[in-house]
C-alpha cells in the first residue's frame, strides 16, 4: 500500500512501517542516554532488552492495526490485546490535514490528521495516520473531495499566490511581538535580574550561586523559546482561498498544510499585543473546530501574521468577507465607569492588604543595611505596591475607553483587553448559549456583562463582553432565537 | 409549553425541598472545613511559630463568613431561581451574589442528562444537565419526576427538530424559509 497508486475503496491497509521507529524513538534516545550513565554490562543489557521489547511491541501494534477507506466511512481497527475499532464517517469529518516532522522527512512520509466535529475532542485528532508523502496527499485530496460533495479539490501544490506576502522579517516580527505582554514583562524582569546578578557577581570573581543562570533560563523559557517556536512554525507562511476553502501552509522543520471550509469558522479574532500596537500591527486568528495540530494557543489557525493594520484589514475582506461588516460600535455607558472603579478599588485594597505585612517585614530586615541597598530595599515593596495600584487604575481607565460592543445584522463584535487587545467578530448562527450576568456592584449601577458560548478550536469556549445595559446584551440571545425562528439560520451550514 | 405550575410569566420555581438539599450539602462542606480547622489547631502551631495566631484568626474569620453565606444563600437561591422551557428555548434565571440569565436555544442542545446525588435521591430531587457544543447549562434541584419530564420534553423537541431535517426518499430536506 505504500505505493503511489491510490488505495482501492474497502481495501485494508497499514500505516508506513516508519511509525515503528517514530513511536519508539523517544524511549530509544532516553535509554541510550541511560546506558552512558551505567557502566555495568548487566544494566546496559537489560536496557537493550527493553528497547528490543518496545520495538517488537510497536511492530506488533503496526502489523495488527489496519485502516479501511470505505464508501461512507474510514475504519481504523487494532486487533491486539487492547482491541480498538474507530469509525469515522466522512459526513462527520471537520478537517483533514497533513503535517511532516523531522522523522517524516527522513522517511519521506507525512502524517494524515483526521478531525471530527466535536467540542469534547477538538484538541486531539481522532486519527493520525502515517503514509508515504504522495499517498497521504492523495488520500487527503480524496477525503476532501468527499467532504465537498464530489467537487474536485484543487491540488495544493499547484502554485497559488498568497493573498499577502510574508517575508522572513515579517515572520520574525510576528514571533517576537505576538508573545503576550505579561509573558514578555515577566521574561524581562528575569532577564534584568540575571544581568544584575551577573554584574554584582563579576566583582566577586563570578562566584554567583547560580541564581543568574536560573533567571536567564526562565527568561529563555518565557520569552525566547516561544518566539523561536513561532518563527519556525510560521516560516514560509502562505494563506489563500479557493472557493469556499481557506488554505494555510507554513513551517520550517515541521511543515503544515491546513485547509478548512469557511463555514467552519465560528469567530474571527483580530489581536495585538502592546508592542504590536506600538508598531501599528495586528494579526488574525480564526476559531475553527477540528484543526488540532499543536497545543494550547497554537491550535487556533492564524489567518494573517503580524502586519500593518491596513494590510490586515484588506486580508480580512478578501479572505473572510463573511466576517466583515459595517461596524457601528458602542462604548460602555457612563454607569460602567462606576463598576470598573469599584472593582479597581477592591483589587487595589486587596493588593495593599496582601503587601502590608511583607512590606513591614522587609523594612525591618533591611533598614540596618548601608549603601544603595540600604536606601532602596526597605521601601522597595511599598513602592512596587503603589506602582501596581497606579497600573490597576490606569488599566481600568484604558479598559473603560476601549471596550466596545457592536451588534450587526448577521455578526456581532466584542472588543476587549486593556493591554493585549482583541476584537472578536462572531456569527449569531454559531452561538451555542448566552449568559447575561449582573454582580452586586453592576446591579447597583444598572449594567450587566454577557458571556457568549461557542465552539472554538480548543473545544467549547466563552467570550466575555464589557459592562453594558442589560437589554442590549440580551438582544444577542434574542437575535439568535429570531434567526432560528425566521429560517435565516441554515443548519446545513452550521452543523457541529 | 410545560406550563403546569408555572407563574403568569411562564417561569417555574423550585420545590422548597431544594432548601433542605442545599443545607445538607453545605453542612457536609462546612464539616470538612471544620475538620481542616481542627487539624490546624492541633498540628500547625509547631511549624507556623509566631505566625500561628494570625493564621488561626484568619481561619476563624473565613469560617464565620462561610457559615453566614451557607445560612443565607439557600433562601436567596430559592427566591431567585426561575426556569422556563418553550418550543424553542431553555431560559434560566438564577444566582445568589451574581444574577445570571441563561438562554439556550433548543436547536443547540446536544445531550440531556438527569443526575441525582445521594442527598437529592433522599429528597426526591434531581439535576438536569443540558450540553451544547459550546458549554453546559444545568437545571438544579428539580423534583425527580419533573426532571424526567423536562428531559423527555427536551429529547422530544430535539428529536422532532432532527426528524424534520432528515429528507425522506426523494424528498429534499426542509429549506430554510428566510431570505
Amino acid at each position: 500500500m505504500q505505493g503511489t497508486e491510490m488505495i482501492a475503496p474497502g481495501e485494508r491497509v497499514r500505516c508506513h512501517p516508519s511509525v515503528i521507529v517514530e513511536n519508539s524513538l523517544s524511549v530509544v534516545v532516553l535509554v541510550a542516554l541511560l546506558v552512558t550513565r551505567f557502566e555495568t554490562t548487566a544494566v546496559a543489557g537489560v536496557l537493550a532488552a527493553a528497547v528490543v521489547a518496545l520495538l517488537l511491541f510497536n511492530y506488533r501494534q503496526w502489523k495488527l492495526t489496519t485502516i479501511r477507506f470505505g464508501e461512507t466511512e474510514i475504519v481504523v481497527e487494532r486487533d491486539t490485546l487492547f482491541k480498538m475499532k474507530k469509525t469515522l464517517p466522512y459526513a462527520k469529518i471537520a478537517a483533514v490535514n497533513v503535517n511532516r516532522g523531522i522523522v517524516n522527512r527522513l522517511f519521506g512520509t507525512s502524517k494524515l490528521q483526521i478531525n471530527i466535529n466535536s467540542g469534547s475532542s477538538a484538541t486531539v485528532p481522532e486519527a493520525v495516520l502515517t503514509f508515504r508523502e504522495d499517498t497521504a496527499d492523495e488520500l487527503r485530496s480524496a477525503i476532501l473531495e468527499r467532504l465537498h460533495d464530489g467537487e474536485v479539490v484543487p491540488d495544493e501544490d499547484e502554485p497559488a499566490e498568497s493573498l499577502v506576502s510574508f517575508s522572513p522579517a515579517d515572520v520574525v516580527v510576528h514571533g517576537l511581538f505576538s508573545v503576550p505582554t505579561y509573558q514578555t514583562t515577566f521574561g524581562s524582569v528575569f532577564l534584568a535580574y540575571s544581568i544584575v546578578e551577573l554584574y554584582t557577581s563579576a566583582g566577586a570573581g563570578f562566584r554567583g550561586d547560580g541564581r543568574a543562570l536560573v533567571s536567564l533560563l526562565i527568561f529563555v523559557a518565557l520569552q525566547v523559546a516561544p518566539a523561536v517556536s513561532l518563527i519556525f512554525r510560521y516560516y514560509n507562511y502562505r494563506v489563500y482561498r479557493r472557493g469556499e476553502t481557506i488554505y494555510l501552509q507554513h513551517g520550517f522543520f515541521r511543515t503544515y498544510k491546513t485547509s478548512f471550509d469557511v463555514s467552519r469558522v465560528n469567530a474571527v479574532r483580530v489581536k495585538s499585543t502592546l508592542a504590536a500596537r506600538l508598531l501599528h500591527r495586528s494579526w488574525i486568528e480564526a476559531e475553527v473546530v477540528g484543526l488540532a495540530s499543536g497545543t494550547g494557543e497554537s491550535l487556533r489557525p492564524v489567518l494573517c501574521l503580524l502586519k500593518d493594520d491596513a494590510t490586515q484589514q484588506r486580508l480580512l475582506r478578501e479572505l473572510v468577507p463573511e466576517f466583515v461588516y459595517d461596524r457601528n460600535p458602542e462604548r460602555q455607558p457612563e454607569e460602567a465607569k462606576g463598576v470598573l472603579l469599584v472593582r479597581a478599588a477592591i483589587a487595589s485594597f486587596t493588593l495593599v492588604l496582601a503587601a502590608a505585612y511583607p512590606s513591614i517585614y522587609l523594612y525591618r530586615e533591611t533598614a540596618a543595611l548601608t549603601g544603595v541597598t540600604g536606601t532602596v530595599l526597605p521601601y522597595a515593596l511599598p513602592l512596587a505596591t503603589a506602582l501596581a495600584v497606579l497600573a490597576i487604575f490606569y488599566a481600568t481607565y484604558v479598559s473603560y475607553r476601549i471596550t466596545e460592543f457592536d451588534a450587526g445584522r448577521d455578526l456581532f463584535t466584542f472588543v476587549n483587553g486593556a493591554v493585549d487587545r482583541e476584537t472578536i467578530v462572531m456569527n449569531y448562527d454559531k452561538v451555542q448559549m448566552v449568559r447575561v450576568e449582573k454582580g452586586p456592584v453592576a446591579r447597583l449601577f444598572g449594567v450587566a456583562r454577557a458571556r457568549v458560548h461557542l465552539l472554538s478550536s480548543t473545544g467549547g469556549t466563552s467570550v466575555g463582553s464589557g459592562y453594558f445595559e442589560e437589554g442590549r446584551l440580551r438582544a444577542i440571545g434574542e437575535t439568535v432565537m429570531a434567526r432560528i425562528a425566521s429560517g435565516e439560520y441554515d443548519y446545513r451550514k452550521n452543523s457541529v | 409549553m410545560f406550563s403546569p405550575g408555572a407563574g403568569t410569566d411562564g417561569y417555574r420555581r423550585l420545590n422548597r425541598k431544594c432548601l433542605l438539599s442545599m443545607y445538607f450539602g453545605h453542612a457536609i462542606s462546612y464539616a470538612i472545613l471544620l475538620g481542616a480547622f481542627v487539624l490546624v489547631e492541633i498540628y500547625a502551631q509547631g511549624f507556623l511559630g509566631p505566625n500561628y495566631d494570625l493564621v488561626r484568626y484568619a481561619f476563624i474569620a473565613v469560617l464565620a463568613i462561610v457559615l453566614a453565606y451557607m445560612i443565607v444563600s439557600p433562601p436567596v437561591f430559592y427566591a431567585r431561581y426561575r426556569y422556563r422551557i418553550t418550543e424553542d428555548r431553555i431560559d434560566v434565571r438564577c444566582g445568589i451574589l451574581f444574577i445570571r440569565h441563561i438562554l439556550v436555544p433548543i436547536e443547540r442542545v446536544h445531550q440531556v442528562e438527569v443526575s441525582r446525588g445521594p442527598i437529592n435521591s433522599m429528597l426526591g430531587l434531581a439535576d438536569v444537565t443540558i450540553t451544547t457544543a459550546g458549554g453546559v447549562a444545568t437545571l438544579n434541584y428539580l423534583e425527580a419526576e419533573e426532571a424526567e419530564k423536562v428531559a423527555e420534553l427536551l429529547d422530544s423537541l430535539v428529536g422532532r427538530m432532527l426528524k424534520e431535517r432528515v429528507p425522506g426518499p426523494g424528498v429534499p430536506a426542509t429549506e430554510p424559509t428566510g431570505d
